[in-house]
């Protein structure tokens, strides 16, 4: 058994233990009600306080469903509790021309954002699609971090799909959200073949197994923690880590240097 | 603080599809939960789902004597068959440790309502015996669930694996109407603030501790509830002092 079971079930967090949870969305949301759907500074803090969450990555609901609210609610949040939050730039391919002017102001907001988030399945068109092209050449050229929602047997965002723009995007930091759901052994085949994929764990450890079968057959330097929090919590996605028989070692991988490394140059500190 | 637990929702056996390292005996269960600090919890065998509920039902007892830790729990059929509720059904349930039910509906075919179970689930009622109910297992659907407890508001009901998505919108009118509707955690504790949305608005009385072993984590249900924000005295009700009364209220 790893020691930090036991120090996070003393305490629940530890302090040379951060948790970067790379994968999260804000807001309320149509067909979920959430206790903590409602954006509030102090009370997100003291909830990510509780489980020792270093840094919050996220994509909110409403920036990804509706084109009309776009990117500002996540610059609005971030800007809200810059110490613990940073946010992916939603990408719509329905409106390539909001994908354009997002793109082309990157740069304007590096206090907010770290990449970009793609929701291909919601948004029926594949994540190879030619819609989604600046945000990907932007991606490879600046070495950022790509979050999709990634799932086995879809034609949007299933390992197919993944491996066109692995191979085509070499410099992006592909993160396989929920980590091609299902398809455990694809999603082993594409970080074997990409050094620049990476599993994520959200829902992957809502069941014992894949994050078992990628420690045994990828090793945890490629396995990033997200929790598609408020949807999950942190301290039921720690357990369920801890839970998985891997050493202390690959839990700190894990829990927090493999975000650390990603998010180089890309945030201060 | 320390928590005793008694865990609801374990299964033994090997699925006939596999699954990630389950316990193949009620031994191997009892190794399980001795690791993870359960004192105690209530199984049923993959078997009563997958093979046969008769088969499944006899291979529990079996596995389950000698363990003090392990309490079964029995799948049961409509009665009109007899395949297994008979006559002596309760007292037998009594000598061998079954002290909790479950059901299957959709997937052993047939209709879990009045017409199917009235005398039978009355008795249960009489008798305060708890059925399992699971939201997993496509056996269950939400609308029968609704149909269920409008026919027997007295049932001592669990509700098991509620699902991976949030599922208050269809939980919290049940748990607001019907006193003995209760939720299990393994994956209430999964949502972000559901227990303690739970608790606030229903109290702690309403939840029961499972792990969904083994298919999910039990660390990730005990770590949850020990750093739930609600009082160390609704951990403790949840953890076993809930189960632990619904089991003392019990008449077999």
């Amino acid at each position: 058994m790893n020691s930090l079971w036991e120090k996070f079930l003393e305490k629940g967090s530890v302090e040379d233990c951060p948790v970067y949870d790379m994968h999260a969305h804000m807001g309320t949301y149509n067909r979920i009600y959430f206790p903590y759907g409602n954006f509030d500074p102090e009370i997100t803090k003291k909830r990510l306080d509780r489980a020792g969450i270093k840094l919050l990555v996220f994509c909110h609901h409403w920036a990804l469903f509706s084109p009309d609210i776009g990117n500002s609610i996540n610059i609005e949040v971030v800007r809200k509790l810059p110490e613990r939050l940073r946010a992916y730039c939603g990408l719509n391919p329905n409106y390539p021309e909001i994908i354009e002017k997002d793109v082309g102001e990157f740069e304007k907001y590096r206090d907010v954002f770290v990449g970009f988030k793609m929701l291909a399945e919601y948004h029926q068109i594949p994540v190879s699609h030619e819609n989604y092209a600046p945000a990907w050449k932007y991606a490879n050229l600046k070495k950022l971090p790509v979050l999709l929602h990634t799932w086995g047997g879809s034609q949007c965002n299933g390992p197919e799909q993944i491996r066109d723009v692995a191979e085509k995007y070499p410099e992006a930091r592909i993160l396989m959200g929920h980590s091609c759901h299902g398809e455990w052994g694809k999603a082993v085949r594409l970080m074997k073949d990409f050094p620049n994929v990476y599993a994520e764990l959200c829902a992957v450890v809502d069941s014992r197994g894949g994050l078992e079968q990628f420690l045994d057959e990828v090793g945890s330097k490629r396995i990033i923690f997200g929790t598609d929090w408020p949807w999950f919590n942190h301290h039921y996605y720690i357990g369920a880590v801890l839970d998985s028989g891997l050493s202390d070692e690959d839990a700190h991988n894990i829990f927090h240097r493999n975000a650390e490394n990603l998010l180089k140059g890309l945030i201060a500190n | 603080m320390k928590l005793d637990f008694f865990d609801v929702n374990t299964f033994i056996g090997r699925p006939m599809n596999g699954i990630f390292k389950p316990a193949k005996t009620g031994t191997d269960l009892v190794s399980e939960i001795r690791s993870q600090n359960i004192s105690k919890a209530i199984t049923w065998h993959i078997l009563q789902y997958e093979c046969s509920p008769e088969k499944g039902n006899r291979t529990l007892v079996e596995e389950i004597s000698g363990h003090p830790e392990l309490y079964g729990c029995w799948t049961i059929l409509p009665p009109q068959t007899g395949e297994i509720i008979t006559k002596d059904f309760f007292r037998k349930m009594k000598e061998n440790k079954i002290v909790a039910l479950n059901v299957f509906p959709e997937w052993h075919r047939f209709i879990l309502n009045r017409i199917s179970f009235g005398e039978f689930l009355d008795e249960l009622i009489e008798r305060k015996i708890p059925l399992l109910l699971t939201m997993d297992r496509a056996c269950l659907s939400w609308e029968l669930l609704y149909g269920l407890m409008k026919e027997f508001p007295e049932l001592t009901c669990i509700l098991c694996d509620i699902g991976i998505w949030g599922v208050d919108r269809f939980t919290w009118p049940l748990l607001e109407k019907f006193p003995n509707f209760y939720l299990e955690t393994s994956l209430l504790s999964l949502e972000e603030g559901g227990l303690e949305a739970t608790v606030k608005r229903f109290g702690a009385e309403r939840i029961v501790f499972g792990t969904g072993f083994p298919v999910r984590y039990p660390k990730a249900a005990i770590l949850q509830l020990a750093y739930a924000d609600i009082s160390d005295e609704d951990k403790e009700k949840i953890a076993s002092e809930n189960l632990e009364k619904i089991l003392q209220e019990e008449k077999l």
